[in-house]
């Protein structure tokens, strides 16, 4: 009998699956890039190259994964890494993810958030058309919203250019299904937090904030609108629902959102609660922090989602809140410590 | 004081009529024409002092910055793009460059230089792609179903967020079919009109078409800018839908023209499958009764006058001593 050695990977009862993850540097890509480790794949990351490049949220795993240097304005490097990788599935979370930036730098964010998703799609249609595509798609499509709750059907109304972006890498991956046949699917994921959220983000500006005051660096935290409301969800629930995306036999386009909202004012009582102290007394609301644009009330339907993938949160938005304050509590102290060691 | 227009992918047939409206009223045009000068040059030549050419790229900032400080525009009509449906397969990006990060580049100039400017964009039909009704109106969902029309999506989206994050005043005229005797040759108007004539002539003996029953919202390029003038007229900008509002089949197109010529179209007409699209459920039917409520706008040609216009536009084109006849 002959084995066939050219392909060291098909020997034995599994086969390794290999997965490219754009954005891995964030935090929706360590908690994936984990997740894709802890199920057995080989897990290839791309990354902007810089003199410093900010691993931090992947520096626990770097010795597990491999890297690729490459950018979503630049074509060949996407066709380097769908060669380098040979990855069965592509996750595209590389974004200009924040909102408010998205005024300042409009023209970045659409060649990075729109049509970076087109020279991905072509990357993976050239290399390896039978490799499953992830898009991250987000509910800030339905800006202006036209129902609530928002779902799969929900028309899009982006009032932002990173939203507007979005929406164009929503449809070009929908194109790309239906045209190629391509296994590619969008998630469109309401809010999701965790401990490595960036510091700009409010949830984690407020929970970053609280524990600096219960530690006593600073007195106050000055915040936008209250109340907006927001469906909050945990980045290591959502990115599981990623992953299960990509191992439906159909492609497809699903809402991952815990179908709760709450709004700024609730997020900020229970962060201040968590270390017993009482919000009211260092919330000041700074209109200079209200959007040009705001959106309105976002709240996702996961029923597809659930009937489909059975994928539901497992987090609460207290156990949320709660771990995110006692993150920032461990991280501050930690740094209060080195500074009082070095004085 | 004079009213000032730059116009981008002027040399186009929507480029042309404009040009030409603008001119009766008065304006003085500043035309970017673009790799495809079309009639332009010759409208440069014949209106001296009071129409302007200017070389910009909608995929260079520079280009455009440089435009806008030259042309100083109260109005600006875009119209540059990579226009064809079957060519975004092929060249997904660089359609995208040219028709949805374009017309960021074009407002972001816009909002540094020209702020007060008025700033219309030709909005498509296509964008309706799977359409979730009929016929389709301003609020009807968009589905595109291309990467041209996913990048029309864009260029509609980031109009309307500009709109309300900058209140600057940007409209969209979503588009539907438009023809006239400047259409391309390769739209299926023309490709009947042409065929038409030429088998009058007997330079031809026969037209070879994909779906007869396919249907489409067909009206009047002339018509259509005048649509696009009265919304960059109104107190607020906002979005319409430019259209006939009535829809006829390539059959009845085929019966119109060559009727035109006493020709009995089943004669001539021969059905090839090789001409059929992969998908072709889309109907684009357009209701402009918003149009009509607001801005006053009536189309004057009707279906069978314009498919005569564009008969007798080829018969004479063809008939001219040195016509090419290929």
């Amino acid at each position: 009998m002959l084995i066939v050695l050219s392909h060291p990977r098909s020997i034995g009862t599994t086969v390794t699956k290999r997965a490219l993850i754009t954005g891995i540097t964030g935090q929706d890509g360590s908690y994936l890039a984990e997740l894709l480790l802890d199920k057995g794949y080989e897990v290839f990351g791309l990354i902007r190259r810089a003199a410093t490049p900010s691993t931090e949220r992947i520096d626990h795993i770097l010795d597990r994964i491999t890297l690729c240097v490459g950018e979503m304005t630049d074509q060949t490097s996407l066709i380097d890494a769908m060669d380098t990788s040979r990855a069965d599935e592509v996750y595209n979370l590389a974004a200009q993810s924040f909102v408010a930036d998205s005024w300042t730098v409009p023209l970045s964010t659409g060649d990075v958030d729109g049509l970076g998703v087109a020279r991905l799609l072509e990357a993976v249609r050239r290399v390896n058309p039978d490799a499953r595509f992830y898009q991250a798609a987000t509910s800030e499509m339905y800006g202006k919203v036209h129902e609530v709750p928002q779902t799969e059907t929900t028309p899009f109304h982006p009032r932002s250019p990173y939203g507007v972006a979005k929406v164009y890498g929503y449809f070009i991956t929908l194109n790309y299904r239906e045209s190629y046949n391509l296994h590619a699917s969008n998630g469109i994921l309401f809010n999701h937090e965790s401990p490595r959220r960036g510091l700009e983000f409010v949830t984690r500006k407020i929970t970053d904030h609280v524990a600096r005051i219960k530690l006593g660096q600073i007195t106050e935290l000055r915040l936008g609108n209250l109340d907006s409301k927001r469906d909050w969800g945990f980045a290591g629930d959502y990115v599981e629902g990623m992953w299960r995306i990509l191992q439906h036999d159909q492609p497809g386009d699903y809402v991952l959102a815990t179908g709760e909202t709450h709004t700024v004012q609730e997020f900020v009582a229970e962060a201040f609660a968590r270390v017993g102290l009482d919000w009211q007394e260092f919330v000041t609301v700074d209109p200079r922090l209200v959007r040009p644009a705001e959106v309105e009330l976002l709240l996702g339907d996961p029923a597809k989602a659930k009937r489909e993938l059975g994928w539901e949160p497992k987090v609460t938005f207290q156990g949320l809140v709660d771990m995110m304050v006692d993150a920032d509590m461990e991280r501050v102290a930690q740094e209060v410590a080195f500074r009082n060691a070095a004085q | 004081m004079t009213q000032r227009a730059l116009i981008t992918g002027v040399g186009g047939q929507d480029g042309t009529y404009l040009t030409h409206l603008l001119l009766e009223k008065g304006y003085e045009v500043w035309g970017v024409p673009g790799p495809y000068p079309g009639l332009f040059d010759s409208l440069l030549a014949q209106n001296p002092g009071r129409v302007f050419s200017l070389d910009a790229d909608m995929k260079d900032m520079a280009s455009l910055i440089a435009a806008v400080e030259a042309a100083r525009p109260d109005e600006v009509y875009n119209f540059a793009a990579q226009s064809s449906v079957g060519v975004s397969w092929t060249d997904a990006l660089a359609t995208t460059e040219v028709n949805a990060v374009g017309v960021l580049r074009l407002l972001e100039a816009l909002r540094e230089l020209a702020p007060e400017a008025r700033f219309f964009q030709a909005a498509s039909a296509e964008m309706f792609g799977n359409a979730a009704e009929m016929p389709q109106r301003e609020i009807t969902p968009l589905h595109p179903r291309s990467p041209y029309a996913a990048s029309k999506t864009y260029a509609f989206h980031i109009v309307g967020s500009y709109r309300d994050s900058y209140q600057m005043y940007a409209s969209n005229g979503i588009m539907f079919n438009h023809e006239s005797p400047l259409r391309g040759l390769q739209f299926v108007t023309r490709k009947v009109t042409d065929g038409a004539a030429r088998i009058k002539l007997g330079l031809a003996d026969e037209l070879r078409l994909g779906n007869l029953d396919a249907k489409r919202d067909w009206g009047f390029a002339g018509d259509y800018v005048e649509a696009m003038w009265l919304m960059l007229q109104q107190d607020a900008p906002d979005d319409y839908v430019v259209a006939s509002g009535e829809v006829h089949t390539v059959r009845e197109l085929c019966e119109a023209a060559f009727s035109r010529l006493d020709l009995d179209y089943e004669r001539y007409v021969k059905v090839d499958p090789r001409f059929f699209r992969p998908i072709d459920v889309n109907i684009f039917y357009g209701d402009p009764s918003k149009a009509r409520r607001v801005l006053g706008w009536e189309p004057k040609v009707a279906f069978r006058e314009l498919v005569q216009m564009m008969v007798d536009a080829d018969m004479e084109r063809l008939s001219e001593p040195s016509s090419p006849t290929k």
